[in-house]
């Protein structure tokens, strides 16, 4: 039964964390996870440049450099096309995709490479980066933990983003569903609310929750009922009340 | 119309749109709609497997709040959670009677005035992968011939999700299932977006998402996606008759 495996990860992720800055407990538990040679994390700026977010050997370092400074590679390429790819072979005819990278990964030590995006619906943060010294496809075991590992990866960051406290992220990502419509419906709301992007929206959303200590569901249910929103001229959130406005419902 | 004749026209209408534009969540909606029109039931819902075992909401006959929340409370325990786990049908449980089998689940589902429940599996060669869930206000248990029309749709729902693969060349099962968790996620995204932009309920921004997939034959995922990019305005959409 393979919610072993998110708890394997979550175990895993604790006992890194206190010993790792910020984040990068979130490679090595990639690499160890899936069995594999090296991982990577990559986020996706504002201006839509791949930024390293941590790598979990030096292998993987060298590979992640590669792909950002060529901008072509599993990760670059996940986190544009918002889907996973893999190349079993880089000496193969999938390797030819990346008329740069895949020669390159080859002299610095890779044979197969599996990108993985890093995303929540339609907002692509990033990408996972997946490097193997031999050649050889994931088995189905692998590719689930892989994206699983992509989806534990998404809640992490955006907890990151939200200012969480170091050594919070295990604890926070524990207690909630990966799945919560209310806090999806509320960040689009919040996105046309304060003009932002629906990824902007839900960092914004986890943020303001933190700020006034209720969990990000809570304030979801609040935006959703129409209890808070957020009001783009003052710049600031408010406590509306349902007099003035009549909606469908 | 005879619950026969809506199954196989059921089947022939999914057939058609595994040809046609072809939305995971279009189809597993339609499949929700229909099973509460055919059978004996008033809501339907389906739950997918994430890689890591966690079911989750893709699709249900309804979109209000709270029968959304019924699907969504269904993460550690529920009649769906059993169905998934054991691989086999959880039939004609009785919501009265469950004696704490699943103390979150219960109180909200009879609450909402449902009596009974029901749960089969989404099976795929040897795999599960997630569950038809269906609920009845009526007390009394599902007679048989619907419990085996309800699995039958079951196995087409399954179908449809492996079409899914090869139209979108994608080449696993796991990446099948990610899209369609990943589809369910943006659709909600996009419902939230409508309702803000156009003074709406939840509920109604769905109808419109769907209004407007359905007259420019196009996938409701892809709709939903364009509203999330911006490509698309909420206020542009088409209203439902």
């Amino acid at each position: 039964m393979s919610t072993e495996r998110l708890i394997d990860i979550f175990a895993l992720m604790a006992s890194h964390e206190s010993e790792n800055p910020h984040g990068a407990s979130l490679c090595s538990v990639a690499r160890e996870i899936t069995e594999l040679s090296g991982a990577g994390i990559s986020i996706t700026s504002k201006d839509g440049m791949q930024e390293q977010l941590c790598t979990s050997n030096g292998l993987a370092q060298k590979l992640m450099d590669l792909e950002i400074t060529l901008e072509e590679g599993p990760g670059h390429e996940a986190s544009q096309n918002g889907a996973a790819n893999e190349v079993s072979d880089l000496l193969g005819d999938e390797g030819q995709r990346w008329t740069f990278y895949s020669p390159e990964a080859v002299e610095l030590g890779a044979r197969a490479v599996f990108g993985f995006p890093i995303q929540i619906g339609a907002v692509v943060f990033g990408a996972l980066s997946l490097y193997r010294d031999r050649t050889g496809p994931l088995s189905e075991d692998q590719s689930s933990s892989a994206y699983l590992m992509a989806s534990v990866i998404g809640r992490a960051v955006l907890v990151m983003q939200a200012g969480a406290p170091r050594g919070a992220i295990a604890n926070e990502l524990q207690g909630q569903s990966t799945f919560d419509f209310t806090v999806h419906q509320a960040s689009g709301m919040l996105s046309v609310q304060a003009k932002l992007s629906v990824k902007d929206a839900l960092i914004m959303l986890r943020a303001h929750a933190f700020a006034v200590n209720v969990s990000p569901a809570e304030l979801a249910h609040r935006i959703i009922d129409r209890d808070t929103r957020f009001d783009l001229q003052s710049g600031d959130w408010l406590e509306t009340k349902l007099e003035n406005e009549k909606y469908e419902h | 119309m005879r619950r026969e004749a809506l199954i196989v026209n059921t089947l022939v209408e999914l057939a058609d749109n595994l040809v046609d534009h072809f939305d995971i969540i279009d189809i597993l909606t339609l499949l929700s709609d229909r099973c509460v029109e055919a059978l004996d039931v008033d809501a339907a819902g389906v739950m997918l497997a994430s890689p890591g075992g966690e079911l989750q909401f893709v699709a249900s006959s309804s979109e209000s709040m709270r029968v959304l929340e019924l699907f969504q409370i269904q993460t550690n325990e529920g009649p769906c959670v059993d169905c998934y786990r054991s691989a086999a049908p959880v039939v004609n449980v009785a919501l009265g009677e469950v004696n704490g089998r699943w103390p979150l689940f219960t109180p909200r589902a009879i609450a909402q005035g449902f009596h009974s429940v029901h749960s089969l599996p989404l099976r795929l060669r040897g795999r599960t992968i997630g569950a038809l869930n269906l609920f009845r206000t009526s007390q009394g248990p599902m007679e048989d011939d619907d419990v085996a029309a309800a699995q039958g749709l079951a196995h087409v729902a399954t179908i449809a999700i492996l079409q899914h693969r090869a139209i979108l060349d994608a080449t696993t099962l796991n990446e099948q299932l990610d899209h369609a968790l990943t589809s369910r996620v943006v659709i909600e995204q996009a419902k939230g977006i409508i309702a803000e932009a156009t003074h709406c309920g939840m509920d109604q921004a769905f109808g419109r998402l769907r209004a407007h997939s359905r007259n420019h034959n196009e996938g409701l995922t892809g709709v939903a996606s364009a509203i999330v990019a911006g490509t698309l305005g909420a206020n542009d959409l088409d209203k439902p008759k």
